[in-house]
């Protein structure tokens, strides 16, 4: 990766530390491991990893567990040879070789690809089923463990009513058992056996349900809205926007969603579920107008003719009352600067 | 009547219509349909082999115009209306035929599949929408399974980053009911637009195309004189013509779009297409319209009933592929047919 991209990333890290770090402190001289930790969250974990380690010298060792870890290595040597970081190559239903002394584990391993899911969505279940089952087995063993965090689902509640403004972390809703509701469905299930986990074992497990995210090392080409608009500009074409563009969403930043992360993994009690977003709505339509401002000439915004359904919700945002209430977490990136730096970055790497 | 929904229309004369000419087009047919289509307003024109890019073959026919000449005159002739193509993975691969096909300015890639196997155009609907252009799936004999699984199988298509899903009655089956019913299920269950290709088997493809739109449907296919594979397709000027009474809004002129249709007439077709009895039990079998020249070919050289051929056919649930099939059918079928004389 480019050098100007590394101090990007590093510096976002930085800002969100500055006054935080503190907060961490639990984390000083332990043993962190991140299962699933070549990915978008994973390794952005990392870069918070080593920001704490470089900025102010926390000592964590870090091990990333992975089934791609030779791509990880080629991709982010800046991370893979570092003395702090180690990369275990291991699949999540077979963790053989698993760092006995670990204080913190954060469970992360599925694929997120929606265009996985729909091809093989008996797979994608058995990664994070029978993942975390092997997690929960693997914990057992860990006489250091502090706590475990694992990384569930936004969606696991279902669709968002249209008479709430945010999904809730004691939301009942479901969705249903659709083969195309298979994520959701089985990080649903991996929560009730992480819950299993701790009343038979013990085992210190909370859990976090991310949301969406934006930033640097997401891959451009995955069909989610705002990659696909992200893509669209830096190619110089039109942004096109499914539907009427009035569908919401909303979006967490890298840094900020590493540094949440890492804070609901030390301060959090064991038990607890925490939703991890942005609660700031923002239409698909302001999504593009907000990319487009990154480019010079603006770049046309397009919308199909697909009428959305009625009854189907429009909105899909996290109540983060409690992230804020007990972890004193928000939003530390706003979208426009989320935006901004995340097209910076595609366009020094691709120069 | 006044709706507020836009139609898009695809025009598919320069690609449904090959198959009814042996996928025998001419560049200077391509290039004047294009300007006429071009002059009327119609959203895409899609352009190539009868089925689609990279089919060209002894198999399934030999074109006149290759790929790259048929699409690079389309592009030349087209500046108002998008150049559309129709990829089914096997006949279309990624690196010999979609890469130069974008490079030559397709604006509208439809990746195709038989209904039940949306898996197999994961990689070409990823690959065009990374290159950004539009891109829709398509779901061919649609008949073949029920709402509720084409819906499974639509939803692939979305995931894979599809903009819309067309459903195609590839033997014209269906009555307006069936497809009042798919596109209320596809439109409940998906995010993106919804279309409807149409065949004319049964004579139903301009009241199935209307009730498409009817039930959310807002991507509709048509072919001037209804010119396409079998029976033909839904007639387009007909069709916008109607939906216009409808209060539909397509963008099309009426006067330019009978104008186009003239033209296609005169000098695309050897003749226009209409209902054989062939086509009729075609479509009663559930058997791709495409498969009406070959049948008809084969139950002549092996002196059958062409229709007994096509209820054997849709008996053994053959798609567009399998033209092979035909010759053992009918072998079959002549075999039967001695041993029951003697």
């Amino acid at each position: 990766m480019k050098l100007e991209c590394q101090e990007r990333t590093r510096h976002d890290c930085l800002r969100i530390l500055d006054g935080r770090d503190k907060a961490l402190d639990p984390l000083r001289q332990s043993e962190l491991v991140v299962i699933g930790g070549t990915g978008f969250v994973g390794t952005w974990i990392a870069e918070m990893v080593a920001a704490l380690n470089d900025g102010y010298q926390f000592g964590i060792k870090l091990s990333l567990i992975s089934r791609s870890t030779d791509q990880f290595a080629n991709r982010l040597p800046h991370l893979a040879n570092r003395p702090d970081v180690s990369l275990i190559k291991s699949d999540v239903r077979q963790l053989g070789q698993f760092p006995a002394n670990a204080d913190w584990v954060i469970h992360a391993a599925a694929n997120p690809d929606v265009r996985t899911h729909a091809s093989n969505p008996l797979d994608t279940a058995s990664v994070i089923v029978d993942g975390t089952m092997s997690v929960m087995r693997t914990a057992e063993r860990l006489s250091r463990l502090q706590k475990l965090l694992y990384l569930s689902s936004g969606l696991v509640c279902g669709a968002q009513p249209v008479t709430v403004n945010g999904v809730a972390e004691n939301a009942q809703g479901a969705h249903a058992p659709d083969a195309c509701f298979i994520y959701p469905n089985a990080k649903r299930f991996a929560e009730t056996l992480c819950s299993a986990a701790r009343a038979q074992s013990r085992i210190p497990v909370l859990v976090a349900r991310p949301f969406s995210f934006v930033g640097p090392y997401q891959s451009l080409d995955t069909p989610w809205a705002q990659t696909t608009f992200l893509s669209d500009a830096l190619r110089g074409h039109p942004i096109r926007v499914l539907g009427d563009g009035q569908v919401v969403r909303s979006y967490l930043y890298g840094s900020d969603a590493a540094y949440w992360f890492l804070r609901i993994l030390t301060a959090g009690q064991s038990g607890d579920v925490v939703n991890v977003g942005s609660p700031v709505g923002v239409t698909l339509q302001d999504l593009a107008i907000e990319v487009a401002k990154n480019f010079e000439p603006s770049p046309e915004i397009l919308f199909n003719t697909a009428p959305r359904s009625a009854g189907r919700s429009a909105q899909l945002l996290p109540d983060t009352t409690h992230a804020q209430n007990e972890y004193g977490l928000s939003v530390f990136t706003p979208l426009a600067e989320a935006i901004k730096l995340t097209a910076q970055w595609h366009r020094m790497q691709s120069h | 009547m006044e709706h507020n929904q836009k139609i898009r229309i695809s025009d598919s004369t320069l690609r449904d219509g090959n198959h009814a000419v042996g996928h025998q087009l001419s560049a200077e047919n391509i290039a004047s349909y294009c300007k006429a289509a071009d002059a009327a307003g119609v959203s895409i024109v899609e352009v190539g082999h009868g089925n689609g890019l990279g089919a060209s073959s002894l198999q399934l026919g030999e074109a006149r115009t290759p790929d790259h000449i048929a699409l690079a005159t389309a592009r030349k002739n087209l500046s108002k209306s998008k150049l559309g193509i129709h990829v089914i993975p096997g006949f279309a691969t990624i690196e010999r035929d979609l890469k130069p096909a974008l490079a030559l300015g397709v604006d509208v890639v439809r990746v195709a599949s038989h209904c039940s196997e949306a898996d197999i155009c994961e990689r070409h609907i990823s690959f065009s929408r990374s290159q950004g252009v539009e891109v829709w799936g398509c779901l061919m004999m649609s008949h073949m399974i029920s709402p509720m699984l084409l819906l499974e199988q639509a939803r692939k298509m979305e995931s894979y980053g599809a903009e819309g899903v067309v459903f195609m009655d590839s033997s014209g089956h269906f009555i307006p009911a069936d497809v009042q019913q798919r596109v209320e299920t596809l439109v409940n269950g998906l995010s993106i637009a919804v279309g409807f290709h149409a065949h004319n088997n049964l004579g139903m493809a301009i009241a199935n195309t209307v009730a498409a739109a009817e039930a959310g449907a807002t991507l509709l296919d048509g072919c001037a004189r209804g010119f396409g594979a079998g029976a033909g397709n839904a007639q387009l000027e007909v069709l916008v013509a109607v939906l216009e009474r409808l209060g539909y809004s397509t963008g099309i002129d009426l006067y330019k779009i009978l104008d186009a249709a003239d033209l296609a007439e005169q000098t695309l077709m050897k003749e226009i297409p209409t209902i054989k009895s062939v086509s009729v039990v075609s479509g009663m079998a559930g058997v791709f319209s495409g498969f009406m020249k070959p049948v008809s070919r084969i139950a002549k050289e092996f002196d059958i009933d062409p229709r007994d051929v096509f209820f054997e056919l849709g008996r053994r649930k053959i798609v567009a592929g399998q033209e092979d099939i035909i010759l053992e059918v009918a072998k079959e079928l002549a075999q039967r047919a001695k041993k029951g004389n003697q």
